[in-house]
C-alpha cells in the first residue's frame, strides 16, 4: 500500500515536475478562459491558424537572442495581416485564406529550424516541452497569463458582447474593433505560452476543448467561464503529473485528458447531453402518442 | 401605467436627418445615391423597398456602421460619431441576424443595453436593474427573465430585443423586418408599444416589405429604391404610383375590375390574407383603408371630389 503511494508522490518529489504542474495549470486557466470566447465566436480556425503562425516569430527570436514571446507576437500580426488582405484583396475565401496563409507561415517556420541549426529543437515546439522549460521561459509564460487574464477578467463582458452582438457594441458607443484586437492579441499571446505547454500541434485543443465542454454544461456565459477556466487548469495539472509516468509526453495527456472529460460531458451533460437529448425527444413522442390516442 | 424615464423624452423630441447620404461599397457597387428625408420626434415611419434598394444601408448609415461616401446624417443637429457616444440610437436586430445558442439570459440581453450607461467593467447599478426590470415588464417578459434566450418563442424573442431597446433609452429606435416570424397577438402587442413609443416622442424607423401592416400602424412612409423616392405621411406617399415606381413589377396585384367581382357584389367584396397583408386601392389609384371609422376627413373629400 504505502510502496504504491509512495510511486504515486514521486513525482512531486523533483522541482522541475513541481514547477511543470503549476506553469501548465497557468497556461491551461488562460486558456481554458480564452477558450469560452472561442468557441462562441467561432474562432477555432484562428487559433489554429495563430498557434502554427508564430512558429517562425518564435525561431527568429531565438536566433536573435530575443524574448521568444515578442517574435511570436509579432508573426501573429503579420499573419492576421497578410490574411486580412488577401481576403480584402481577392475572391478567396475566408477558411482557404486561413489556410493558405498559416501553413505558409508554420512551414517558414520548419524552413528556418533547419536551416539554422542554433539549438532550437523542432521537437520542442511541435510537442512542447513543460517539463525542461528554462526560468526565463516561465518568466515569460507568467507575465503573457497575468496580463491576458486582467484583460479578459476587466473586460469579459464586452468581449461576451461584441460576441454576441457587434452591432450592439457599437450603438453604445463600444468600439467592436478594439474588442476584436483584444481578442486577437489575447489568442496570439496565449497560443505562444501554451505552445510551450503542449507544443503547436496541440495549442488548438487546449483553446477549444474546455470551452466547448462547458459551453454544453451551462447556459449562462459568466459560469461557462468558470468551468472552461476550471477544466483547464485541472486537466493541465493532472496532465502533467501523469505525463511523468508516461516518459514525458505532457501535451499528450493533458489533451487526452480534455478529449475524455469532453467526451464523459457529452454523453451525460444534463440539459444538451446526448441522453438528455434523447429522453427529451422519447417524452415528445409519448406525449403526441398520448395526444393521438 | 406609467413611466418616469419617458416624458423627459418628449421635452427633446429627437430629429433625424439624412441629406444627400451616397453610400459606394469598396467593390463598386453603389447602395445608395443621394438620399435625403427629415423626421421630428412623436413618429412611426416605414421605410419600404425591395431586397438591395438600400434599407439595410441606410440603416447601417445611421448607425455609424458605414461611412457614407457623401452626405451627411445628423440626430438632434449632432453628426453620427456624437450619436453614438450619446446612444441616441437603439437597433432591434432580424431574428436571423442572433446567435439563440448563446449561452445568455433574458435578463443578461436587456443589460447588454444598459452597458453604455455602466463604469468600464459593466457592472449593473441599482438604476440599471430598475430600467431593464420596467423594460422587461413592459413587454410582459418579465417572468421568463431567466430563460435562455433560444428557449423562448418567436414572438418572445422579439419582444426581448425590443426591450432591449427600451433599456437603452434611445430616442431613434431602428427595427429591422419586426413582424417576420411573429404570430399576429405578438404583432399587435409590438405595435401597441411602439404607438406608446411614439407617443413619448421618439422616432421609430422600420424597415418592411409587409405593405399591408404599413398603413396600420405607420404616419410616415420613406420609400426606397436605391435612393429616397418619396416620403412623407402614409396616405400621400403610398399611392399605386409611388409603389409601382418603387418596386416595379414586384407586387402581386389583385385588380378588382379585372377579376370576377361583379356590380352585384356591390361593396360585399371581403380580401382574406395569409401571411402578407392586402393592399387595397381605389378607382383612383388611391389607398384604401381597413377603416373607415379613423378616416373620415378622407373620406369626406374623397367623395366629394368624385360627386362633383
Amino acid at each position: 500500500m504505502s510502496e504504491s503511494l509512495q510511486y504515486l508522490l514521486n513525482p512531486l518529489q523533483y522541482e522541475y515536475m513541481l514547477r511543470a504542474i503549476w506553469v501548465s495549470a497557468l497556461v491551461g486557466g488562460v486558456c481554458g478562459f480564452l477558450s469560452s470566447f472561442v468557441t462562441l465566436k467561432g474562432w477555432s480556425l484562428m487559433g489554429d491558424a495563430l498557434s502554427h503562425a508564430v512558429v517562425p516569430g518564435v525561431v527568429i527570436a531565438y536566433l536573435l537572442g530575443l524574448p521568444f514571446a515578442l517574435g511570436a507576437f509579432v508573426a501573429a500580426i503579420l499573419a492576421t495581416g497578410a490574411m486580412a488582405f488577401i481576403r480584402a484583396q481577392s475572391r478567396i475565401r475566408e477558411d482557404a485564406t486561413i489556410g493558405l496563409v498559416f501553413t505558409s507561415f508554420f512551414a517558414l517556420g520548419l524552413v528556418l529550424i533547419t536551416a539554422c541549426p542554433a539549438g532550437l529543437d523542432l521537437k520542442v515546439i511541435l510537442y512542447g516541452n513543460i517539463l525542461g522549460i528554462a526560468a526565463g521561459d516561465v518568466m515569460q509564460v507568467v507575465v503573457i497569463a497575468v496580463v491576458v487574464l486582467c484583460l479578459l477578467g476587466l473586460k469579459w463582458k464586452d468581449l461576451m458582447l461584441y460576441c454576441f452582438d457587434a452591432n450592439q457594441a457599437r450603438a453604445l458607443g463600444i468600439k467592436p474593433m478594439v474588442l476584436h484586437m483584444i481578442l486577437l492579441g489575447s489568442l496570439a499571446a496565449v497560443a505562444v505560452a501554451a505552445l510551450q505547454a503542449v507544443g503547436a500541434i496541440l495549442v488548438l485543443a487546449m483553446l477549444v476543448t474546455p470551452g466547448a465542454t462547458a459551453y454544453l454544461l451551462t447556459d449562462r456565459f459568466g459560469k461557462m467561464i468558470w468551468i472552461s477556466s476550471g477544466l483547464g487548469i485541472v486537466t493541465s495539472m493532472m496532465g502533467s503529473y501523469a505525463s511523468y509516468f508516461l516518459n514525458g509526453a505532457t501535451g499528450g495527456c493533458i489533451v487526452s485528458l480534455q478529449a475524455l472529460v469532453f467526451l464523459g460531458v457529452f454523453v451525460l451533460a444534463p440539459k444538451h447531453g446526448l441522453l438528455a437529448s434523447r429522453r427529451a425527444r422519447l417524452k415528445e413522442e409519448i406525449v403526441v402518442k398520448e395526444g393521438v390516442s | 401605467m406609467s413611466y418616469p424615464e419617458y416624458p423627459e423624452k418628449v421635452e427633446s423630441a429627437p430629429t433625424l436627418k439624412v441629406q444627400g447620404v451616397s453610400v459606394v461599397y469598396s467593390n463598386g457597387h453603389q447602395a445608395l445615391r443621394d438620399a435625403s428625408f427629415s423626421l421630428e420626434g412623436g413618429t412611426i415611419c416605414a421605410l419600404v423597398g425591395v431586397n438591395g434598394s438600400g434599407k439595410s444601408t441606410l440603416f447601417k448609415s445611421i448607425m455609424g456602421f458605414l461611412k457614407p461616401t457623401s452626405g451627411s446624417i445628423a440626430i438632434n443637429g449632432l453628426p453620427v460619431k456624437e450619436i453614438l457616444k450619446q446612444r441616441l440610437v437603439a437597433y432591434v436586430p432580424q431574428s436571423e441576424e442572433v446567435d439563440w445558442q448563446f449561452p445568455v439570459s433574458v435578463w443578461d440581453v436587456l443589460m447588454m443595453g444598459r452597458y453604455g450607461a455602466m463604469n468600464f467593467l459593466r457592472i449593473a447599478r441599482a438604476v440599471d436593474r430598475k430600467i431593464v426590470e420596467e423594460s422587461l415588464k413592459r413587454v410582459s417578459m418579465w417572468e421568463y427573465r431567466d430563460r435562455q434566450i433560444g428557449e423562448l418563442s418567436g414572438g418572445q424573442k422579439k419582444r426581448v430585443f425590443l426591450a432591449r431597446a427600451l433599456a437603452q433609452e434611445g430616442k431613434v429606435i431602428l427595427l429591422d423586418e419586426p413582424f417576420t416570424g411573429v404570430d399576429v397577438s405578438t404583432e399587435h402587442a409590438i405595435i401597441g408599444l411602439l404607438q406608446e413609443l411614439k407617443k413619448a416622442g421618439c422616432i421609430i424607423l422600420v424597415s418592411t416589405h409587409n405593405l399591408g401592416s404599413v398603413p396600420e400602424f405607420c404616419d410616415q412612409v420613406v420609400l426606397m429604391n436605391r435612393t429616397v423616392l418619396a416620403y412623407g405621411p402614409t396616405a400621400d406617399v403610398f399611392t399605386e404610383q409611388n409603389l409601382t415606381l418603387a418596386f416595379g413589377g414586384l407586387l402581386r396585384e389583385f385588380q378588382f375590375e379585372q377579376s370576377t367581382i361583379q356590380a352585384h357584389d356591390g361593396r360585399k367584396v371581403r380580401v382574406f390574407s395569409d401571411d402578407e397583408r392586402p393592399l387595397v386601392f381605389g378607382k383612383d389609384g388611391h389607398l384604401e383603408y381597413r377603416d373607415r371609422s379613423d378616416h373620415e376627413e378622407l373620406l369626406k373629400q374623397r367623395s366629394k371630389e368624385h360627386n362633383e
